[in-house]
């Protein structure tokens, strides 16, 4: 009886049960319509292993961030900006070992930054990161010319550091798979299983409340933010190795797919509410959202529109959802 | 009972003054709580209870006057500060994270871990369970969201924080704020049962059938002075309310 009521509790405490079923109702629906069915074979599932992870790394840690209470606009800058770094540093052909970190020390620092403003300064985070994103957006457009700068020259291919972040391992699975498995593991633990995890949903859910426990919040969130310029600054690695080149255009757009993956996930835009596993399977939505309506015939340009009448679907089935479980 | 100092009060505050801007909103209060004594702290909207127990839970500092903890004289400037010297409050709505299990409510931010900081959950689980029965409430399940419990009992799993850290001090202000009667009653159990743990209580409320059944000696305060400090059987519900209401002195019910 008691086994039973807690397994039901657990299940539908998470929206994210929701987002279970759709996600598998998305596979079966593209694997059955699209055109030879072209999501299901090797060359598909091939590209969504290295998009995935991007996308994944990123929504770790926004959604952590979110369920500490505050938002980060700021990764689609951070992205590009430790990118064109990174780029800029094998240009300059700096010792390769120090690169990875200097490259992360970036985004960290960029991190920083932000929760100094939004914790200190006290601006809210919505503004503070908005700011912060077309501030480093403006820097990098200047700096770079918005010109790409491609890695080739600098980097000969089949080097160990780009097997490690982009390389791929039996049965042709990219590295970038393991990466993202590893990061959710970890932030998984952290947040579920270590005490710094219940003061960031305790900061999230009832600030006063945790400070009243002497949990330092401040503190806390400005953690998450550095967390989230890591993991930038990694993805952004990456991604460049991917496409052998630095692009202005890198990071554009995963400020607000990321928050969509953490909401699609069950993540509260409140604060307080949320999980790792659950801001993984909504990455895994929204990205096969997108790349399933692409198999579809979609148009390209318009993909977004479609996504956005997705999420706002979603959203509103919520809702149903939710007054139905209060009944 | 094993405190061999009964004679001192655990805590004495003396001459106690705050100045909000232009407001005088505590004028020299002497005030003390006895070892293992309830005292019901009442008075009209605005007449510095909320303040004066802020100064001894360290939100604010006193402007003049003196605290004595135990004997000896202290300094409260923070919140932790009163933590150190087990004073604890249990605020109705600023205590919990209503979307965070029990287990992690009651060990928010004294999280029991086991290495590198990761939890022990176990203990986190069963101890807030035992803690909670202490005080005769019968929750099943640790990993019940806060939100998911009735007001009375979300004020048990508070007290059961306090509990459980063996405070020394209890302050609570208006706990059966906003509950239903049998709620506020299942409050007042819990009070009486940190009592029989040999916990002094603090208890601010405006309603004096509650004050009346637990505590054992009343406080009124009135425009930020104490009008009258009185054991309960010198006094009744009436003479209370009418002090309250009147805001008059009445010097012969003075139990110093
Ligand atoms: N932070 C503050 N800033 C300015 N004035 C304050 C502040 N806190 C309390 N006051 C003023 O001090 C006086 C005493 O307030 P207090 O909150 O202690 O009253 P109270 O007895 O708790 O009243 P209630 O029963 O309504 O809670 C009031 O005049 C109030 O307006
Ligand atoms: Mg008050």
């Amino acid at each position: 009886m008691k086994a039973r009521e807690s397994y039901i509790s657990l299940i539908f405490s998470y929206k994210a049960s929701f987002t279970l079923i759709v996600f598998i109702a998305l596979i079966l629906v593209f694997s059955l319509l699209s055109p030879n069915h072209v999501f299901v074979k090797s060359d598909n599932l091939g590209a969504l292993g290295k998009l995935i992870p991007d996308l994944g790394i990123i929504s770790m840690g926004v959604g952590m961030l979110m369920i500490g209470g505050e938002f980060d606009l700021s990764v689609a800058s951070i992205i590009p900006m430790s990118s064109f770094i990174f780029v800029k540093m094998l240009e300059w052909q700096f010792p390769m070992p120090l690169i990875p970190f200097i490259t992360i020390l970036v985004g960290i620092v960029m991190g920083y930054i932000n929760g100094l403003l939004v914790t200190k300064v006290k601006i809210p985070s919505f503004i503070a990161t908005l700011g912060t994103m077309m501030f480093w957006r403006g820097v990098l457009y200047a700096a770079s010319r918005m010109m790409p700068i491609g890695i080739r020259a600098y980097l000969e291919p089949g080097t160990l550091f780009e097997k490690i972040l982009v390389g791929t391992i039996k049965g042709g699975i990219p590295v970038q798979i393991l990466w993202l498995i590893f990061f959710t593991l970890i932030l998984g633990f952290l947040l579920h299983f270590h005490k710094f995890g219940n003061w960031v949903f305790v900061t999230g859910d009832n600030r006063i409340a945790a400070r009243a426990m002497g949990i330092n919040t401040d503190m806390v969130k400005i953690v998450c933010f550095m967390i989230v310029g890591f993991l930038c600054s990694f993805m952004s690695m990456m991604q460049a190795l991917r496409i052998e080149s630095f692009a202005a255009t890198q990071g554009i757009g995963y400020e607000l797919k990321a928050i969509a993956s953490s909401v699609v996930g069950g993540t509260s835009l409140a604060g307080g509410i949320g999980s790792v596993p659950g801001i993984l399977l909504g990455t895994l939505t929204i990205q096969i959202l997108e790349n399933g309506l692409i198999l579809l015939g979609a148009p390209v340009f318009g993909i977004n529109a479609f996504i956005g009448a997705g999420i706002i679907a979603f959203a509103v089935l919520n809702v149903y959802i939710e007054k139905w479980k209060t009944v | 009972m094993d405190n061999l100092n009964n004679n001192k009060p655990l805590v004495e505050m003396k001459d106690i003054h705050k100045w909000f801007g232009k407001v005088y909103a505590l004028r020299g209060v002497d005030f003390h709580v006895n070892y293992n004594e309830i005292v019901g702290l009442v008075g009209d909207n605005g007449a510095g209870k909320s303040t004066l127990i802020k100064i001894l839970s360290g939100f604010h500092t006193a402007d003049r006057g003196e605290i004595y903890f135990e004997g000896k004289k202290v300094n409260i400037r923070t919140p932790k500060d009163a933590k150190n010297l087990g004073i604890e409050t249990v605020y109705q709505e600023q205590a919990l994270a209503p979307h965070v299990s029990i287990a992690r409510n009651v060990f928010m931010g004294r999280e029991p871990t086991k290495i590198l900081g990761f939890l022990d959950r176990k203990k986190m689980e069963k101890d807030s369970l035992e803690t909670i029965a202490k005080l005769g409430l019968k929750l099943r399940n640790p990993d019940t969201v806060v939100e998911a419990l009735s007001g009375g009992q979300r004020q048990g799993v508070a007290i059961a924080r306090v509990l459980y850290f063996k405070a020394k001090l209890v302050i609570l202000d208006e706990p059966t704020i906003a509950l239903s009667v049998k709620e506020s009653q299942q409050v007042m159990e819990f009070i009486k049962q940190l009592k029989e743990e040999g916990i002094s209580v603090i208890f601010i409320t405006h309603n004096l059938y509650h004050a009346f059944q637990i505590a054992e000696r009343f406080v009124v305060l009135s425009h930020g002075e104490k009008l009258t400090d009185v054991k309960r059987e010198d006094t009744n519900i009436d003479d209370l309310s009418l002090l309250i209401t009147s805001g008059k002195k009445v010097s012969e019910k003075m139990s110093e």
